[in-house]
């Protein structure tokens, strides 16, 4: 995995291997290490995509849980964070999209009209980007390009990647991170109420 | 000029991936267009900052609760006692003599009586103090070593307790409520814990999670008690970044 932020994490994909089979022999301890070198980047993910923490530790115990049963399927095929990140986000979407369907909340899709106007207007306030302004940003946008962009943005996957954890085309990855930039755009200038000219 | 066929340009020249034909055309564009190059500057800028949000942490009862569950489904297979006895062993005692050390000094903060606080050397069995670990004991004997140790963890622990019980009336209900529910999880971590070190005494892992979770207890215990000081004090930014940190 490319670009990852956060504690950077060195592993051969043999060490990995190595790891993995420890894992799958039942040694607690190497699960451990498991856990301590991705429990961040998917806790992370985790509270961004279900908006708040508590959701998230329950998400981060049932993705690792998952991820010990499911251990056998790993071939190496891909490196683990990658596998991790696929598991989780498999989860976390589930669960986003099942709680949507109970509160009949329609969460997918941006107009384009939106991302027009998104793209024209008067730009941003010529100050740093607040962090919290963001993070409320970011929870305002549509769970799929949410997760494309948390995913590229601010996990630094590539597109590659980002589409072998969502399981969708390149192309998609792509157009889905574009989105989210617009309509995160149109959402900061929303909340700056600055008014201009573009 | 029609703006739209640059907006893939603009997105890729964030990305970094643009070749270096169409990031001169870009570049040409941009010259001349003031609305594209705002929005390259503010999808940049969008870029750069969520990129430098920070990663979360999660809390660390997280892993105890993984590790308990693990162990409920019966998916780990307990060490042998000798396979990490050296490392493991030593490691907790330390840990065990910083953690009375800090309970000492937490302790002697806040209560103006004298609490009974176990002396480090009696957490520290001879066998480690002359840098002989485990080698060559028996089972039994480092059991022992480790019901000592424990106990030394829950005297400590019932001290702290006893004066944030007796301070308690400093917090605002929520933030009590808050604290007790987490005692009340760690509680739990505790219990289960000590089941499992029960049932297969032999275990430096099972002994180790359960270390790990009085440890956890003595360090929410430990921040209950600096925020009622800091409440005290009338320190509410201090209370604040306590708060924040559990």
């Amino acid at each position: 995995m490319s670009g990852q932020r956060g504690v950077t994490i060195v592993t051969s994909k043999e060490s990995e291997l190595q790891l993995v089979e420890r894992c799958r022999r039942g040694e607690l301890g190497a699960f451990e290490e498991l856990y301590r070198q991705h429990s961040g980047r998917l806790f992370s993910l985790a509270v961004r995509m279900l908006g708040n923490p508590a959701d998230a530790e329950d998400m981060l115990q049932e993705i690792f849980l998952s991820a010990h049963r499911k251990l056998e399927s790993f071939r190496g095929e891909a490196a683990l964070g990658t596998w991790l990140y696929r598991l989780a986000m498999n989860q976390i979407l589930d669960h986003v999209r099942s709680r949507a369907a109970r509160t009949g909340q329609l969460t997918d899709g941006l107009d384009d009209a939106t991302l027009l106007a998104d793209a024209s207007g008067h730009r941003l306030a010529d100050r740093a980007i607040d962090r919290i302004d963001l993070e409320r940003a970011l929870a305002e946008l549509p769970e799929g390009c949410r997760a494309a962009f948390l995913l590229h943005d601010v996990e630094g996957l590539e597109h590659r990647e980002v589409s072998e954890v969502l399981g969708i085309a390149e192309g998609t990855s792509k157009s889905q991170v574009h989105k989210a930039r617009l309509r995160l755009r149109g959402l900061l200038r929303g909340k700056e109420g600055v008014s201009g000219k573009r | 000029m029609n703006c739209s066929q640059y907006l893939n340009s603009i997105h890729e020249a964030v990305d970094g991936t643009i070749g270096s034909i169409r990031r001169a055309e870009l570049e040409m564009h941009l010259d001349q267009c003031a609305d594209c190059r705002a929005l390259r500057d503010d999808l940049q800028r969008i870029h750069d900052a969520a990129a430098a949000l920070p990663a979360l942490e999660a809390p660390p009862r997280a892993w105890l609760q993984i590790a308990g569950r693990l162990r409920q489904e019966g998916r780990i297979r307990e060490e042998a006692p000798v396979a990490r006895s050296r490392h493991g062993y030593v490691a907790w005692l330390a840990a065990a003599a910083a953690v009375i050390i800090a309970i000492a000094s937490a302790v002697t903060l806040l209560a103006p009586k004298p609490v009974t606080v176990p002396p480090t050397g009696q957490t520290t069995p001879p066998a480690v103090s002359t840098g002989n670990a485990v080698d060559g004991k028996s089972v039994e004997t480092v059991q022992n070593e480790v019901d000592v140790a424990q106990q030394q963890f829950e005297k400590a622990i019932a001290d702290l307790e006893k004066v944030a019980k007796a301070n308690q009336q400093a917090l605002d209900p929520g933030t009590s409520a808050t604290i007790e529910k987490n005692l009340g999880i760690i509680d739990q971590a505790i219990a289960e814990n000590r089941i499992a070190v029960k049932s297969e005494p032999a275990s430096v892992a099972a002994r180790e999670t359960l270390f790990e979770a009085l440890r956890q207890k003595v360090s929410l215990l430990q921040d209950t008690i600096a925020l009622i000081n800091e409440m005290r004090k009338g320190n509410n930014a201090a209370a604040a970044q306590l708060v924040n940190k559990s």
